[in-house]
């Protein structure tokens, strides 16, 4: 299971005024259980390729295919679906819903799969033990700590077993201590077999050990 | 993956009443007022309702045919000989000749209906008293009452009182029994008397009365009946049970629809206030449902939790306000909407409604309601529905 793109496009309001192209022909191979970091300004057009490699949006032209399936011209809603079943999604804030508790949060991709209550709790519950926030099980999401809000945030993302991590500026909001504990984190989950990919330009990410490479990205291209 | 549709849709309504809950502020208001706009509507419905169903009931009491003699187009005296000729037509079981008429009491704007029988069938009478007995054969100047005359008379443990007549001399009553409250929709201003005292109280001779009633012994030949009576009497007009329930009907019909009609508008302001809200989301709402989006939520799943949001509110305030329109008219008579209704005569009847809930009055009050509101929320939901997933990165 891996990760390719081919000369990939991605333009913003093409065909107006405001047109911007924000991936310029950007080629990319991840191979399987890997940990590759996107390295750029802001601005530069790796969050838009997290976005592409992520099934949030297909690209504009060009080809992509991840775990072996032609992403680039599915329709959005299968795009959805697919992303569902793949892809884990870290976000910069997070995005952890504050007023429902650790639990909800964690299990809350389940709900639209129709799994009952108990089985939701069966799946969540070891998750919760490896990132140690068990304890936190029943607390409301803005009663935790930022670096166990970190770590809620990571258990959703692998509550459906998805082979690809995806992580946008994970340590943005994040101090040292917890930055080098959210790649210790990722370092098992690339060990366990997942494949990691990284949008960062922190040195504490993009210098870790556990990075297999690193791909520079500036105006959006690869250099 | 296979998905299971039932636990997918109690996952979404669980998600729905968290939602709710945590909105519970805005969602409260908007329940609340809900409720409040059902109360008004159901209640009207159920007091109309009511009215009719105790009308009927006590309409039971009223002669199978009413006969009154029209000269120039006005109610005038009925020769009291006119008990032959209709005694001759087949079918008729008896006729009981009448006086009746009202009596304006100026010292409290009260009109009273007076309402005089012969002693023959005074006696005969199965009238639901709440205590005491009818005027007695042979007995001047007894009376039956209603609690609500009794009241407006003053007499408090008095039982004796006097009327004016037309040339201001006065004639003395003595009470000697009370109409039951049950019948009050139809005796609440009624002074019972005998024929001859109402003669006198009103100055009619000896020959006259006001109206003749008449009983039939087969109800199918009412109509029939009635009919030969007016080929046999030109002069006269006859009124049937059956037309006088429809004057009741019309009587409450119009002014509980006038009444709704009202209401009506502020169901409409409602169901305005109710798809501004759903068309209009917060920052908060919109990054909400982005993340749902995001996390495998598809456009359907988001509809569905509209939904079920929307269903919870409306079904909600529905039993709220239909509960409360219940104890409005069963405890309390319907106070808000009775005067309406009922008249703004001194002398109201105290009635004892027991509100009739049938399944299509369920029905409407849930169809103009509930309907509503579900096609206000639901449709705008597609605005949300439609949020891009990506506006959270």
């Amino acid at each position: 299971m891996n990760i390719e793109l081919e000369n990939v496009y991605k333009i913003y309001n093409q065909g107006r005024a405001n047109e911007v192209t924000a991936l310029h022909a950007v080629s990319l191979a991840i191979e399987p259980h890997s940990m590759i970091c996107l390295r750029g300004a802001s601005g530069s057009g790796k969050s838009t390729l997290l976005s592409v490699i992520g099934c949030v949006f297909p690209p504009t032209s060009g080809k992509a295919s991840v775990a072996g399936k032609q992403i680039s011209r599915l329709p959005a809603r299968f795009l959805g679906l697919y992303r569902r079943q793949v892809i884990g999604f870290i976000f910069q804030k997070f995005n952890v819903l504050p007023e429902l508790s650790v639990l909800d949060n964690v299990t809350l991709p389940l709900l639209p799969l129709g799994i009952s209550p108990k089985t939701r709790q069966l799946r969540a519950e070891p998750l919760l033990e490896k990132l140690s926030i068990s304890h936190r099980r029943d607390f409301p999401a803005d009663e935790i700590s930022g670096g166990e809000l970190q770590r809620v945030a990571i258990a959703r993302a692998l509550i459906n077993d998805p082979p690809f991590l995806l992580a946008d500026e994970p340590t943005a909001h994040l101090d040292t201590k917890l930055s080098l504990e959210f790649m210790e984190i990722v370092s098992d989950l690339k060990a366990s077999g997942k494949t990691v990919v990284i949008a960062s330009h922190d040195p504490l990410v993009t210098d870790h050990g556990s990075v297999d490479s690193v791909v520079d990205i500036r105006d959006g291209r690869i250099v | 993956m296979q998905t299971n549709f039932w636990q997918r849709h109690l996952n979404i309504l669980d998600y729905a009443l968290s939602s709710l809950w945590r909105r519970k502020l805005k969602n409260g208001g908007i329940a609340i007022i809900f409720s409040l706009v059902i109360f008004l509507m159901a209640s009207f419905q159920l007091l109309t309702q009511s009215l009719e169903t105790t009308a009927e009931k006590t309409l039971s009491f009223a002669p199978d045919i009413t006969l009154q003699r029209l000269s120039a187009g006005r109610q005038v005296s009925v020769p009291e000989n006119r008990i032959e000729s209709l005694a001759a037509i087949f079918g008729i079981r008896q006729i009981t000749p009448r006086v009746w008429g009202y009596h304006f009491d100026e010292k409290n704007g009260a009109n009273y209906t007076v309402l005089g029988l012969s002693s023959g069938i005074l006696q005969q009478a199965d009238l639901p008293l709440a205590y005491g007995r009818l005027p007695k054969k042979g007995k001047q100047g007894e009376v039956v009452i209603s609690t609500s005359v009794r009241k407006s008379l003053g007499l408090e443990n008095r039982k004796s009182f006097t009327l004016f007549r037309s040339d201001l001399s006065q004639i003395s009553f003595t009470v000697v029994g009370i109409f039951s409250e049950n019948t009050d929709i139809l005796t609440g201003d009624t002074i019972l008397m005998d024929l001859e005292d109402a003669r006198d109280l009103f100055r009619l001779n000896n020959s006259q009365v006001t109206d003749l009633a008449v009983s039939v012994i087969n109800p199918a030949e009412t109509n029939t009946i009635a009919a030969k009576i007016s080929s046999l009497m030109p002069d006269t007009r006859v009124l049937t049970r059956s037309q006088i329930r429809k004057t009741y009907r019309a009587v409450f019909g119009w002014r509980s629809g006038f009444g709704s009609v009202c209401l009506l508008t502020a169901l409409a302001s409602f169901v305005i206030l109710a798809w501004d809200k759903a068309s209009g989301l917060s920052q908060e709402e919109k990054r909400e449902i982005a993340i749902l989006k995001f996390l495998g939520f598809q456009i359907n799943d988001i509809l569905a939790l509209r939904f079920w949001e929307s269903i919870t509110v409306a079904c909600s305030s529905f039993l709220l306000g239909l509960t409360l329109a219940y104890i409005h008219v069963a405890s309390f008579e319907g106070s808000l909407f009775k005067p309406i209704l009922v008249g703004w005569s001194v002398l109201r009847p105290s009635l004892n409604l027991a509100p009739a809930l049938t399944f299509a009055d369920l029905l409407l009050v849930f169809s103009y309601s509930v309907l509503p509101y579900l096609a206000a929320t639901i449709i705008p939901a597609w605005r949300s529905a439609v949020i891009r997933a990506e506006t959270i990165i």
